[in-house]
């Protein structure tokens, strides 16, 4: 994991410069400065010195748990990111929790009911839930359920623990649609493959109730590709957290990025996506952890 | 991933029919349904009843009406034919960024899969780093990285889609290449590159084409998010991303407005995946042969009982 963030933040740092574009232009919004300003704020942000050098000053700052100064908003990026990840990160926690409780019963329902009439109609739904972009399900349910029914808030994060919650509630739904139906469907799949093995013939020959077989035998060996699935989607979710914060103007680290991004501003974008990056290779790592814990034939090799 | 729809069962165990039928019922409507958006979108300066920058602006936020079928956007454009126009747009797009991940990742897999060695741990390793970032985050990166706009989306996307592409050749390749007729080819003295491209990736091609069906439904996906968020496509050219975002604004003017292009978005993407998903059955030999056990006793096993149970003893 080490060597992949050093590779990984090399990566940004060279991706972010890769075209010769002059970040004080962009500090100074296109106001006419004389060049003596120039030079002060090249020197401020170490742009004078050569691209090595530059990377050597970043990233032992980063170690230090400084990420440097925002160009736009002259704070320094770790206030920044800290004033938001808040938002960011119960966004994908809750919509996470959310979807794995909606997702694995859907998916053996589906699995033990396989080709009935229930399993078809949920199959369709999740088709479509798949295709559905992320941002266009947050849009609908922003409109059906904040303009048009008025339940929910339409925008921003809320006062206070309840308050906060009842604003989450949309974005964190329209955010796990998405997991919900990949989720569902790699759990049917793999609860179909346990329900045809043998053991749990035996199982049920056994006299053991249907139920305690499903959920206690073949569930439990099913959870691998399920997790799996779950992790990668995390990732994703990650990214689509940006695009849920965007619609219902959330203010977190996906508006902090986006606007980073259109206004050249590198501290920002590097230290964001670095922080993203390193989330998503602690959730891999946890995940790996997980699949010892539930099979112990990976744990042996 | 959604075989219950396709309607294939597991069938045709005679060497007569050694594939599945690819047009099941859900197929062949995916199909129509593709064939007719792809037809409208590209034959759009024929069959749009509007330029899809002309301004009219007495008909701002329009709803729908026998003039403009679809209403109009804020600016008094015909919501139908931005549509087929932004069609063109994402359509290109998904399709260059698809070939530019063909170009750059099958070359690398059978490279990779083929050599193995420094080659392929190189190759590995950097798909690896590559594969560290969530999806569409790398993109970003690109993007911030060579400014923004339609080009640099794609291409930004193309990078991204390499390799998944690549560890999936290399992965067929190593299957393949271990197989008689490559060893033969080698012994006809055939250089690696023929052996590579007319021998091994035909072989291959069944499964990359299953996958590159699906990589253009997500390709209009990640292209339509980078658009939304204004990474992509910049206003006013026509795009279904970029036009759900400019739409959103006007909400409850006139719904349609997002909702509409979010509509066509959706409605490729399932066809294609039903599309790709009925392919991968028709192609995939061993999946349509081998039935499950299960099913495999029911059929076969109690035809059989049935039979011997009937015979005098």
């Amino acid at each position: 994991m080490i060597p992949v963030l050093i590779v990984v933040s090399v990566l940004i740092f060279a991706m972010v410069r890769i075209t010769p574009s002059d970040p004080v232009a962009s500090m100074t919004k296109g106001k006419n400065v004389s060049e003596e300003t120039r030079q002060e704020l090249r020197v401020r942000y170490h742009l004078d010195k050569n691209p090595a050098e530059q990377y050597l000053i970043w990233i032992t700052g980063t170690l230090h748990g400084d990420l440097g100064e925002s160009y736009q908003y002259k704070q320094s990026v770790g206030s920044l990111i800290s004033q938001r990840i808040g938002i960011t990160l119960s966004l994908v926690i809750l919509s996470g929790i959310l979807s794995v409780l909606v997702a694995i019963p859907v998916g053996v329902i589906s699995a033990v009911k396989m080709n009935s009439a229930l399993d078809k109609f949920l199959s369709v739904l999740t088709l479509v839930f798949v295709a559905s972009p992320v941002f266009l399900t947050a849009i609908i349910m922003m409109f059906v359920f904040a303009l048009k029914m008025g339940l929910f808030p339409s925008f921003g994060t809320g006062n206070g623990l309840w308050d906060s919650l009842y604003h989450m509630v949309l974005p964190s739904v329209a955010l796990a649609m998405n997991m919900v139906a990949l989720t569902s469907r790699i759990t049917r799949t793999s609860m179909i493959e346990q329900l045809n093995s043998d053991y749990i013939r035996t199982a049920t020959a056994k006299g053991i109730p249907r139920m305690r077989v499903i959920v206690t035998y073949a569930l439990k060996n099913a959870l691998i590709p399920i997790i799996t699935v779950t992790s990668i989607q995390i990732g994703s979710m990650l990214v689509g957290a940006v695009l849920v914060e965007s619609v219902f103007a959330m203010g977190g680290l996906g508006d902090l990025l986006i606007s980073g991004i259109k206004a050249a501003d590198y501290p920002v974008v590097q230290g964001v996506t670095l922080l993203l990056v390193f989330i998503f290779l602690c959730i891999n790592l946890v995940v790996d952890i997980f699949y010892a814990i539930l099979d112990p034939r990976i744990r042996l090799k | 991933m959604f075989s219950v729809l396709i309607g294939h069962g597991p069938l045709c165990r005679s060497k007569k029919k050694r594939y599945g039928k690819l047009l099941t019922p859900a197929v062949t409507i995916s199909l129509a349904i593709l064939v007719l958006i792809v037809l409208a979108c590209t034959l759009a300066p024929v069959v749009a009843p509007c330029d899809p920058n002309a301004q009219d602006l007495a008909s701002r936020l329009a709803m729908p009406s026998s003039a403009h079928w679809l209403g109009c956007d804020q600016n008094g454009r015909d919501l139908f034919s931005r549509v087929l126009y932004g069609g063109r747009t994402a359509l290109t797009g998904a399709l260059g960024v698809v070939a530019f991940s063909m170009v750059v990742g099958i070359p690398l897999g059978l490279i990779s899969g083929y050599y193995g060695g420094l080659a392929d741990n190189l190759i590995m390793r950097v798909c690896d780093v590559v594969l560290s970032f969530p999806s569409l985050l790398l993109a970003f990166i690109f993007v911030a990285g060579l400014g923004r706009g339609t080009f640099n989306a794609i291409l930004a996307l193309g990078i991204v889609y390499v390799p998944m592409l690549t560890r999936l050749t290399r992965s067929l390749t190593m299957v393949e290449k271990n197989k008689i007729y490559v060893v033969a080819c080698d012994s006809l003295g055939y250089s690696d590159l023929r052996i590579m491209y007319r021998h091994i990736l035909p072989n291959c091609i069944s499964t990359i084409l299953v996958q590159i069906t699906l990589d253009i439904g997500y390709a209009i996906l990640d292209l339509a998010a980078l658009s939304f968020l204004g990474l992509g496509v910049q206003p006013p050219q026509a795009d279904w991303g970029a036009m759900l975002d400019e739409g959103r604004t006007f909400l409850l003017q006139n719904p349609f407005l997002s909702l509409v292009p979010g509509a066509v978005i959706v409605l490729m993407v399932v066809s294609l995946n039903i599309f790709s998903d009925g392919l991968h059955q028709y192609l995939d030999q061993v999946q349509t042969a081998l039935p499950s056990f299960r099913t495999y006793e029911r059929k076969y096993l109690k035809k059989k009982e049935a039979r011997s149970d009937g015979e005098p003893a």
